[in-house]
């Protein structure tokens, strides 16, 4: 291994080697979930420092794994995702007796997979990195101790995610079958119109689609986000989108210049998805399941960002940071409601019992709706203006419209908190490292709304 | 004193984290001091002669082109003290309401944003803060509001965001067509007829909600009714207002031709609606819904002066936009005060109370004759203004329009009627000190604007006059 190989796997290794470590640790079954998932959050910031400092360089591993501005950005974002999940975790796996080691290990792993998919420069590890992402995710659906649901969601996530690995493959095959490379960057100089590359690079895109949740291959995703615990879900909804739109953001760019046109499929898609899930969404009662749809519908706006271009990667990483911290604050919130699975009904009292909790909430809703003085608003600017600058002028549209319906689901749940009831009524006090994680994430989207130059920044610096 | 406009946005968004603290019911006086402080800061601004006063200009976001351009119009500035006086008003109007704190947090947050659509020379900026009005407005509602409050809100908020998501297609593709999103620079560009014109139809979707024009009002009367009196006072007072301001300001300022071509349809729409909402105000027998479609009258009366955009009838908009705020204030005070003494609003409550209580019914009927537009109230200004400005280049329009004057007269003396001076079944206590405090100053407004219009027509002249002036001319 040579020193620049290092450096490329540095991140890769904090996380896997933190993740070992915890298993080991569990095995003393000395500390508790709290203090697990507290390690486990360290470990994770621990990869992003390490992201961070060693910024961007020479690939390592003749060009498998990059450091290029787009892969120090999407490790930074999955990198304080899961740091934010597992600081969530700490109270609601004591709670529902979920083991904690592996509940942080699996994540730790997961992680690892979603920096791996965003950082390869190869479809191999691509693939690798999905499967690292999935498989530990496929048992996390499970983990909860007390439901069945988990089982039925965490077999469906498992027999759709194996079909959707094989697709992937198949699709890699075709490619190498084309060009004789696995190099993402062979893919500049290929010829166009090839029946056989078309082909591969469409089940590809089809693979990740379906780890982004697009519409219509997330049929799954309701499902799973509903009967994983809370904070895992959390996790899933950014982790698993930051690395499939890593990938595509890196496939896209690859295939930038030759004739190769992504435009047309995956403005397609995005349409479809902004459209189902927003119309989807209107119609849920339960929270986790409302926002599954609303992050699929989030993931329809990724998919905007980035069929408009390589060079609308800063929006994409911008909505992405945005969407991450809105993301995994509002499932945060439902994480530390004694209720896991709550109605809309049951938010009913919440502001008389945890007003900080609603405040919290209130801004990551406000925020997902795309409205000021959120970050959640530039972040949709961002996007619909790379798209006006591509002429799709359609797709904003639609993407405005979709925003106006999303206003009708997200102020359903805000409001509700202010009815009057104690449905949520709560013994135990709201675990504090969560409400200070929650708060800090309600501060910094706020922040971001009015002050967004240093996030703008890092997105700047998302090249590929 | 060197006043720049930020210092408008200052006041309100300290005010709104000075509500938080424990003042108990005090801290409407918060809510009080924001509003007259923002009012007399403006006029200190109106008094600066330049075209901008108190500019500033800072990059925000320059990869998107957003900057943070702020400064004071005439015509902004105008709205700006009105905005002042009735934030004020509703603040000291607001003593009764649970949770002051909340409330009052609110309130400001609100009056930030309003106000930060009078200041903004940015399209994205003034987008910023007209979708910033609409959480602490629907919370407002929502949370304060009366039995029909959760329908209500749902139903404005829908409006006012497909409005909103058209009105953003439009900012972001003309920034991006003219590489720029500031508003004095936007100005100075050619753009063609046929872009004029589907920019102006984009942009005006959110304005024609928010006004409402006719037949966008549908969330307007539950709107109003659910709302506190406090909150339906600014949004009939001062929200409606931000969309005349748009509509000039923006409309007519950027897009002069395209307005031109639209105005058959808009003109004949605001004469339409000018008479349904007087019709309609005859029959209601609920002081609040006589008030409600009286508004919608009035606003679509504001709107064809608008949308006439000749430079009389703008500055029949601009007097009629400040008279209507300041007697609908009146208004919806005066029908709260009636209320309170009868039990409720509905009208065969009260009958007759002219002898008992003989100060609420001189001040109703001096708020009403304003509203009807009697020569020597605001009302009567603004209202010849527009009808005289609008003639010549829509004389259908303004002579259907002309007959609201009839119906508002038949629709103000029966309101006064009823309550007031028909057989005296009904006693009631007379104003006591603190609510006469509130409607005098508001009254004293009305008439003197009345008498001295100038005080508005001479700051929008001066100023904002646009290419669009030398057009219709």
């Amino acid at each position: 291994m040579t020193p620049a190989d290092a450096l490329a796997a540095a991140p890769l290794l904090v996380l896997v080697g933190g993740a070992c470590a915890i298993v080991l640790l569990d095995l003393s079954s000395l500390p508790g979930p709290r203090l697990m998932a507290g390690l486990g959050a360290a470990v994770a910031l621990a990869a992003g420092a390490a992201a961070a400092v060693l910024g961007t360089g020479a690939p390592g591993f003749g060009g498998a794994l990059l450091r290029d501005g787009g892969a120090l950005a999407f490790t930074l974002v999955i990198a304080v995702a899961t740091a934010m999940s597992l600081a969530l975790a700490g109270g609601y796996l004591a709670r529902e007796a979920v083991p904690g080691g592996e509940f942080v290990a699996l994540v730790l792993l997961s992680a690892a997979g979603g920096v791996l998919m965003a950082v390869g420069g190869d479809l191999v590890v691509i693939f690798l990195g999905l499967e690292l992402l999935s498989l530990p995710l496929y048992v996390l659906t499970a983990l909860l101790p007390r439901a069945a649901r988990g089982d039925e969601g965490a077999l469906k996530y498992f027999l759709l995610g194996a079909a959707t690995s094989a697709v992937l493959l198949y699709g890699i095959a075709l490619v190498y079958a084309a060009t004789g490379h696995y190099e993402l960057a062979a893919l500049r100089g290929v010829p166009p119109g090839g029946p056989l590359i078309l082909a591969g690079l469409a089940f590809i895109v089809a693979g990740l689609a379906f780890k982004a949740a697009l519409v219509p291959f997330h049929a799954w995703a309701p499902d799973v986000y509903e009967s994983a615990p809370t904070p895992a879900t959390a996790f899933m909804a950014v982790v698993a989108k930051a690395g499939a739109f890593g990938a595509l953001l890196r496939i896209v760019a690859s295939t930038t210049g030759s004739a190769i046109d992504w435009q047309v499929s995956l403005a397609a898609l995005a349409a479809l998805t902004l459209i189902l899930a927003s119309f989807a969404a209107v119609g849920q009662r339960r929270v986790k399941r409302l926002l599954a749809y609303s992050s699929i519908a989030h993931a329809g706006f990724l998919t905007m960002g980035s069929a408009t271009g390589i060079f609308a990667a800063p929006a994409v990483v911008f909505y992405l940071a945005i969407y991450g911290a809105l993301t995994v604050g509002s499932f945060g919130v439902i994480a530390l409601l004694d209720n896991d699975d709550p109605t809309i009904g049951d938010l009913a009292g919440l502001w008389r019992q945890r007003p900080v909790l609603v405040l919290a909430l209130g801004v990551f809703l406000v925020g997902l709706t795309g409205l000021p003085p959120t970050g959640g608003f530039l972040a949709k600017l961002y996007v619909f203006e790379a798209a006006i600058r591509s002429q799709l002028l359609w797709l904003v549209v639609i993407g405005v419209l979709a925003s106006v319906v999303s206003a009708a689901y997200y102020f359903r749940v805000l409001l509700a908190c202010f009815q009057p009831g104690d449905a949520s009524a709560s013994p135990h006090p709201a675990p504090r490292l969560g409400t200070v994680v929650v708060s800090v994430a309600a501060l910094a989207v706020l922040a971001a709304g009015v002050v967004p130059g240093p996030l703008l920044d890092l997105a700047q610096h998302a090249t590929y | 004193m060197n006043v720049s406009a930020s210092d408008l946005l200052v006041v309100p968004a300290v005010a709104t984290v000075a509500s938080l603290l424990p003042l108990g019911r005090a801290v409407r006086s918060i809510g009080v001091a924001s509003g007259l402080l923002v009012a007399a800061l403006s006029i200190v601004l109106l008094a600066t002669p330049a075209a901008l006063a108190g500019e500033q200009r800072l990059v925000w976001l320059a990869p998107l082109g957003l900057s943070y351009h702020v400064g004071v119009d005439g015509l902004g500035g105008v709205l700006l003290v009105l905005s002042g006086v009735l934030f004020a008003v509703g603040a000291a109007a607001s003593g009764d309401a649970p949770h002051p704190r909340g409330y009052m947090a609110l309130w400001c947050a609100l009056q930030t944003a309003v106000t930060g659509i009078f200041i903004a020379q940015d399209l994205l900026l003034f987008f910023v803060f007209w979708e910033a009005m609409l959480v602490p407005l629907s919370l407002l509602i929502w949370l304060w509001g009366g039995p029909d409050r959760g329908p209500a809100t749902f139903r404005f908020l829908l409006y006012t965001m497909t409005g909103s998501a058209v009105f953003l297609v439009g900012i972001v593709g003309l920034g991006v067509a003219a590489r720029t999103f500031d508003i004095v620079d936007l100005a100075s560009k050619p753009i063609s007829e046929g872009a004029q014109s589907l920019l102006a139809a984009l942009f005006l979707a959110a304005f024609v909600v928010k006004l409402p024009l006719f037949p966008f009002h549908a969330w307007l009367p539950r709107a109003y009714l659910a709302a506190p009196i406090p909150v339906a006072i600014v949004l009939s007072g001062i929200i409606a207002k931000t969309a005349v301001y748009g509509i000039v300001h923006l409309c007519v300022g950027l897009f002069p031709l395209g307005i031109l071509r639209l105005a058959p349809v808009l003109v004949s729409l605001a004469a339409v609606g000018a008479l349904y909402g007087a019709l309609l105000a005859f029959r209601q027998r609920d002081t609040r819904r006589i008030i409600a479609f009286a508004s919608l009258s009035h606003l679509n009366l504001i709107g064809l002066g608008a949308f006439s955009a000749s430079h009389l009838s703008i500055e029949g908009a601009a007097i009629a936009s400040v008279s209507h705020g300041l007697v609908v204030a009146a208004l919806f005070l005066l029908a709260a005060m009636l209320a309170l003494r009868t039990g409720g609003f509905e009208l065969d409550r009260a009958s007759g109370l002219g002898a008992s209580a003989p100060i609420l019914a001189a001040l109703f009927t001096l708020a009403v004759v304003a509203a009807i537009g009697v020569p020597g109230t605001s009302g009567f200004a603004g209202e010849f203004l527009i009808l005289s400005g609008s003639f010549l280049a829509h004389p259908a329009a303004a002579i259907a329009a002309t007959a609201t004057v009839v119906v508002a007269a038949a629709y103000g003396l029966r309101l006064l009627r009823l309550a007031f001076f028909g057989p005296a079944t009904t006693t009631a206590f007379d104003l006591r000190l603190g609510e006469r405090a509130l409607l005098v100053p508001l009254l004293a407004l009305v008439l003197l604007l009345g008498l001295v219009p100038a005080l508005v027509t001479d700051r929008i002249s001066t100023t904002d006059l646009t290419p669009h002036a030398q057009v219709a001319r």
